[in-house]
Formats: structure tokens, sequence, C-alpha cells
């Protein structure tokens, strides 16, 4: 029997085998004896990132493998915040990496290679794709928050995140099994092709209920969210910065091919389940993070609450919907990674991470304070910042098909969870800070950071236009 | 006939075997009975005559995960009766999520219509071509991940796990092989009576 | 196609049924006189003082790590070998590519010392 070879189109993937073979030089440099690799590793890995987001800007629209890998407005725009975001944090992190002892340099490779599952997944065309780029970004992941391996919390983290994690990947892999199942292909495209003339059975639904379940795992929505607060708090910060991003936009990339490119004929189906999502993960978000005295485990439930925002755009199915998820992410990428930086900025100068620690920092280091809270605003939504501006977008989607009931819920929770955010601004400027506090010095890559995100926080909620349009773009196909 | 006797029997081990794992007191008992579900399993693939996946089971799960986890059992220094003192309270919980999980499946096999086209194998290939043939043409993307994947799970394995100890000696076969007499053996003269 | 798997099946039920019949016949057949020292467990002589199962060095499970990892990798070598003629040169091409990437990672192994028992 001959055998059919699929169409090999290299050229569209070039980003992802950019970032493949740097992974494996890179694997190679750090076997070595170098005591300076690591910011070697680090400088490579950057230029790496940049080139890779370089190229992904440049390659056309196409498939490979027999629609195995897709390249299309909507991947390219995921695959450039996911670069954005890595190489952001990779940035942030030399100084604390060099501290932590971390720069042997397999931090990189494996930060790179949780890159290139998020970039696979955000390309997938197939259900087996989706799966291996979701296991070579968790994999790596998992090792990454078990990295200080002499910390019984950041092991903790690993582990808690690896049986967890284990089982939602089991949970998507039995989901997908029911899919091929009924309906002969792990296709995206042919899914939608089966589904769309031919009676639905029961094991397809439970199918896409599973992979969903195991889908939300992934953005820590709830009700899967248990292990976040853990994990995050467990890990090291700059670990936690990167699984703060990165693995939410490669799940939401992936939620919103299976469910709009394999799925629309079942949206009856899975849109109640999405609306149930968004709506406990706005409350968990709110209500939970409000008790929180680590701020690691406050972001982590903020996270959740962002992550439910998303999901409440995403529900309203309109291009205003899918628009404001493109850009809600976007957003919460800049929000997320300043106010990581300025954590770990003071975790580098002996601070802690409990809010407590916070206090006074208004009074000994004006601009830093003045840069958490702009964060801290900007992630509860008050104008004229960026979050708020996202938020306006999810709430507008949500009014225009109709769900007033959902962005109610969504503007009261969003209230809700403001307090939790004023309460660390509180901390900072009306408590006094104990001695010698805060004595860090702040070194260039914070800087540039700090001054990009924050910016960003201004531009984009004064000015959203670009935003707005390049999401709009991204997101057209799906219309 | 046979065949439907022979997987009765495989069946029914599986199931007890599965059982064996959760409830016996040594977790070395439990490997053990994990492998004997892991060759029973292999055993109902080949009465689907699926004979490659019967043989993947033997050779990777039984051969080296089964192994795996027996030196992680036997690693771990965890007093198991004082895990296995939560079994009574969260016993009910468990059951419930079993119960939920059995009618989930029960409900499923309720709607599942099979189709008959997907069973069959004309030609008569041996199944381990036909894995070939699909796995290396159509699922070639998938595939070359799954090397990174392994990859990851090595690099992975290393840094969490690879302690170097400072105090061994290694051998380190350049400067042995580089190794003279002259730094190598000395040769002192010793007067008699003064040696010491 | 499943006949030819009826000699395994004779051999795996004479296996099985030996090995049953010795047991329940030992059993049967052996004198059996417990009594309350012959029961206890000791070591040399003395009761335990500890327990008996110390844990293994974890060097144990990098080794089995790595022995998963290439076992599977010699398992996706087989349905390839089966069907390298159809496959032609792109099949081959592949798989070069695959162990390619596992070269690099047993090259990163050997470099980091991950093979020395010391």
């Amino acid at each position: 029997m001959p055998v059919q070879m699929p169409d090999i189109n290299l050229v569209t993937m070039l980003p992802e085998i950019l970032i493949a073979i740097l992974g494996l030089v890179l694997l190679l440099m750090s076997a070595g004896q170098d005591a300076e690799r690591g910011r070697k590793v680090n400088a490579m890995a950057l230029a790496g990132v940049i080139a890779a987001a370089a190229l992904t800007v440049v390659t056309a629209n196409g498939s490979s493998f027999g629609g195995f890998f897709v390249v299309d407005p909507f991947a390219r725009a995921m695959k450039l915040l996911m670069l954005l975001a890595t190489g952001m944090v990779l940035y942030m992190s030399m100084e604390y990496m060099r501290d932590q002892k971390f720069d042997g340099g397999e931090y990189q490779v494996m930060t790179l290679m949780a890159l290139l599952g998020g970039m696979i997944m955000a390309s997938a065309g197939d259900f087996v794709v989706l799966y291996m780029g979701l296991e070579l970004m968790s994999l790596s992941i998992y090792v990454l928050a078990a990295w200080r391996r002499d910390d019984v919390r950041s092991n903790e983290a690993g582990l808690k995140y690896f049986v967890l994690g284990s089982m939602a990947s089991g949970f998507l892999l039995y989901g997908i099994s029911l899919i091929y199942g009924t309906t002969g292909t792990t296709l995206f495209t042919g899914v939608a092709t089966a589904l769309s003339h031919g009676h639905i059975s029961t094991a397809t639904i439970m199918g896409v209920v599973m992979v969903l379940a195991g889908m939300s795992f992934k953005v820590a929505a709830a009700p899967f969210h248990m292990w976040a607060p853990d994990v995050y708090e467990g890990a090291p910060t700059s670990v936690t910065a990167f699984m703060a991003v990165l693995p939410k936009i490669a799940a939401f990339a992936a939620i919103f091919r299976v469910l709009l490119i394999a799925f629309p004929a079942l949206q009856s189906h899975w849109n109640p389940l999405l609306q149930l999502l968004a709506v406990a993960s706005l409350a968990v978000g709110a209500i939970a993070a409000i008790g929180q005295t680590n701020i690691k485990r406050m972001l982590a439930y903020s996270s959740i609450g962002h992550v439910g925002f998303i999901l409440l755009g995403l529900t309203a199915h309109t291009g205003l919907g899918y628009q404001s998820v493109v850009a809600y992410l976007a957003i919460y990428i800049f929000m997320s990674v300043g106010a990581f930086a300025i954590i770990l900025l003071l975790n580098k100068a002996g601070v802690g991470d409990e809010i407590e620690d916070y206090k006074g920092l208004g009074h000994k280091r004006p601009m830093l304070a003045l840069l958490m809270a702009l964060f801290m605003f900007s992630m509860a939504g008050i104008p004229p910042l960026a979050g708020f501006m996202g938020k306006l977008y999810v709430f507008m989607a949500a009014v225009q098909s109709g769900m007033m009931m959902l962005a109610v819920a969504g503007v009261l929770f969003s209230a809700i969870g403001a307090f939790y955010y004023l309460r660390i601004v509180k901390f900072m400027y009306f408590d006094q800070p104990a001695e010698g506090a805060f004595g860090m010095e702040l070194d260039f890559s914070a800087r540039a950071i700090l001054t990009v995100t924050g910016v960003v926080m201004l531009v984009w909620g004064l000015f959203p236009g670009a935003l707005l349009s390049w999401s709009g773009a991204s997101v057209k196909m799906f219309q | 006939m046979v065949a439907d006797l022979v997987f009765y029997l495989f069946a029914a081990v599986t199931v007890a075997a599965a059982l064996g794992v959760i409830t016996s007191r040594n977790q070395v008992h439990s490997v053990l009975f994990l492998i004997l579900a892991f060759f029973t399993t292999a055993g109902l693939f080949v009465l689907l005559k699926a004979e490659f996946l019967a043989a993947l089971l033997v050779i990777v799960y039984m051969g080296a995960v089964a192994v795996l986890f027996l030196f992680v059992v036997m690693m771990l220094d965890v007093d198991f009766e004082s895990l296995r003192a939560g079994v009574k309270e969260h016993l009910p919980m468990g059951l419930f999520v079993g119960a939920v999980i059995l009618a989930e499946f029960a409900f499923i096999l309720s709607g599942v219509h099979v189709d008959e086209a997907v069973q069959t194998n004309a030609a008569n290939i041996p199944n381990t071509q036909l894995i070939g043939q699909v796995l290396y043409t159509k699922y070639l993307f998938p595939f070359e991940i799954a090397s990174l994947v392994l990859l990851v799970a090595l690099i992975g394995a290393v840094v969490l796990t690879l302690r170097k100890r400072k105090d061994a000696k290694r051998q380190h076969i350049p400067s042995q092989i580089a190794r003279t007499r002259d730094e190598a053996v000395e040769l002192v003269k010793v007067a008699p009576g003064q040696g010491a | 196609m499943l006949e030819n798997y009826f000699p395994i099946l004779v051999f795996l039920a004479m296996a099985i049924g030996m090995a049953v019949v010795m047991q329940v016949l030992s059993f049967l057949l052996g004198p059996r006189k417990p009594d309350a020292k012959k029961v206890t467990q000791y070591e040399c002589g003395f009761s335990p003082l500890s327990a008996v199962r110390i844990p293994f060095d974890v060097r144990f499970y990098l080794i089995a790590i790595l022995f998963v990892v290439f076992d599977i990798e010699a398992a996706f070598l087989f349905p390839w070998a089966v069907a390298f003629k159809q496959l032609g040169m792109i099949g081959f091409v592949e798989m070069i590519l695959f162990l390619l990437v596992l070269l690099v990672g047993y090259a990163y192994v050997w470099k980091k010392g991950a093979l020395e028992w010391d």
C-alpha cells in the first residue's frame, strides 16, 4: 500500500523551527563549563525570541502537514503575545536568576520549550497537535515551578501542578478520544464537517465537555483553579510571572480554535458551560482574594478573576466579544508582567511576599510605589488605565449580545475585586516602612520593563485605538 | 468461543489487579498488581488484534514505567500507615466521584453507534506496519514534537535530581592517559634505619 | 490470526498452573506447627530496632527516567522499521531528525555527568 505524505510547508513554521533549534543549541551550551554561560544563554534566548517575533510578523497565512499546523491572523497575534510575554519575563528576570543561581542555562531552555509548546497550541489545527503542544508547555512549566529544588514550597508547587495537570491532561485526552471515536477524525475542520451533517451523539458532547474541562484547568478558570494559589505562591517569582502569562494565552488560543473551528455546531451546548466558568471565575477571583495576605497568592486569585472577564468576552460570540478577548489578553500581559517585575525587584532586595512587607513603600521608593499603584488600579479597572478599557469592551460585548445579567455580575465582582487591589495601595502609602527596608538598586532591565509596562498602561488606557484595530483584525476570521 | 473465554478471563484479572493496586497495604505489592494489570491489558490488546500496542505495553509500561514506579515507591520515605488514616473520611467523596464517572461512562456508551468502517483492515496488513504508515506520514508533526517532549522530560529529570557529590573520586580520562611516569612515581633512596 | 497465539495461551496456562499447583501442594502437604516464637519477626536474634525499609537513593530515579525516555525512543523505531519501505526518503529524514533531538539530550546528559555513578 503506497503511503500519502502530507504537504510539508516549513516556511509557515519558521518561528517554531527557530525556537526549537535555539533550544537545542542552548541546551548543549548549558552542559558546558563556562561560568559566564548563563549570561550568554540569556542573551541568545532573548535575541531568539525577538527574531522569532519578527519572523512571526512576516510569515504568510498558510498551513502545513495537511492542516495540522495552521498560520492565520489569529495564530500570529497569539504567538506575538506569547513571544512578547516570554521576552519580557526573560529580560526582567536576568538579575534575579543570577542571584538565585538559576543561570546554568537550562532554565532558559525550559522557558523556550514552554514557549514553543504554547506557539504550537496557537497554531494547532488538530487535536493531537494541540495535545502535544500542551504537554510540551506544561511539562516545561512543571519543572520550572519546582526549580528551587531544596525549597519545600517550590517542590510542592511543582508536584501539585504536575499531579493535577496530569489529571487535566487525562480529561483532555479522554475527551479527544471520544471526539475521534464519534467523528472519525482529529482534524478541527474535519470534526466541524462531520458534525455539520450527521447526527450529534452524546459521546461527542461529552468529549467537548472533557476537552473544555482540561483547557479550563490550564487557564485556571474556576472551578478548576484549586492549584493556582499554591503553585503561584510556591514557585520562584520569575516562574510565577511566566506562568501567569504564557499558559493563559496559549490555552485561550486553543479554546478559541477548538470551540470556534471544530465545534461551532455545538455552540448551544458549550456556551452555557463557558458562562458558568466565567461567573465562577469572576466570583472566586473577587471574593477569595480578599482574605489573602501573600501577594503572589493574591495575584493568583486576581488572575482567576481576569480569566473570568476573558471568558465573559468569549461567551458574547460577536466580533466585539472576540476582539475584547484578544485586547484583554494583551492588556493583562502588561499589567501582570509589570506587577511581577516589582515583586521580583523587591524579592531580590530581600523583601518577602507578604502584603504587609510592602508597608511604606510609597515613602521610601515613591516611583516604584506609584508604578505598583498604577498596575493595581489598572487590574481593578479604574479609568483612565488600560485595565479599564479591557473591562469596558468586555462589558460592551456582553450587553450587546443581550447578556445583561452576566454583565451586571461582572461589574459587581469587579467592584468587590477593587477592594483588595486598593488594600495594597493603602499599605504602600498609609503605613510607615520598617527600618532600612527597600534599599535595592534598580538595574537597567528593571527600569526598562517597568517603563514600558507603565507607559503601556497609560497609552492603551487613553488611546486604545491601535490596540483595538489590531485585535479586531486578528479575530476577523471567526466572524 | 475460546477467544471470548480468554477475554473474560483477562478482563476479570485486570479488574481484580486494579482493585489490588488501590487496596493492598504494601506499596510494592501495589506496583506488582499494576504490572499484572498492564500484562492482562496487553492480553486484551492481542485479542483486539492490536499486537503492536500489546508489545508496547509490555516493553514500555511493564519494562520501564513499572520499574520507575517501583524505584519511586522505594525511594520515598513516607509513612504509608499515616497516609492511610485519612481513607475512611475521604471514602464517601471518592465513591461519589467514582459513581459520577461510572454514570458518565454509561451515559456515553448508551449514545454510541459504532461505525463499522473503522474496524476493517481489508488488506490484512500487520498492524505495526499500519501504525507506521500513519504515524510517520499523517501524524508526522506530532511525532516530531514528541521528541521535544521526551527531551524536556530528560532535562527535567537531570535538573531536578542530579546532585554532584563533592567528595567522590571521578575518572578524568584525558589526564589519566596523559599521566607520565615522572609525576606518578617518586623514587626515594632510603638509608637503612632512617625510614619512617 | 488469533490462532497463532494459542500456543502462548497454553504456555501461559501451564506456567500459572504449575505455580499454583506447587503452592497448593506444599500448603496442603507441608507440616506446619506455628508457635509464638516461630512467627515473631526478628533480626539477628533481636526484635527489629527500626523500620527495615530504608529509602533508595534518588539517583536510581534518574537512571530509571533516562531508561524510560530512551525506551520510548526505541518503541518509536519498531513501526518505522516495519513500514520503512513504504515511507521512503522522507521517512528516513524524519526519523533522523527525531533521533537528532534525542541525541542532543543524550549529549547533554553525558556531559552533565548524569550517567556516572558516584
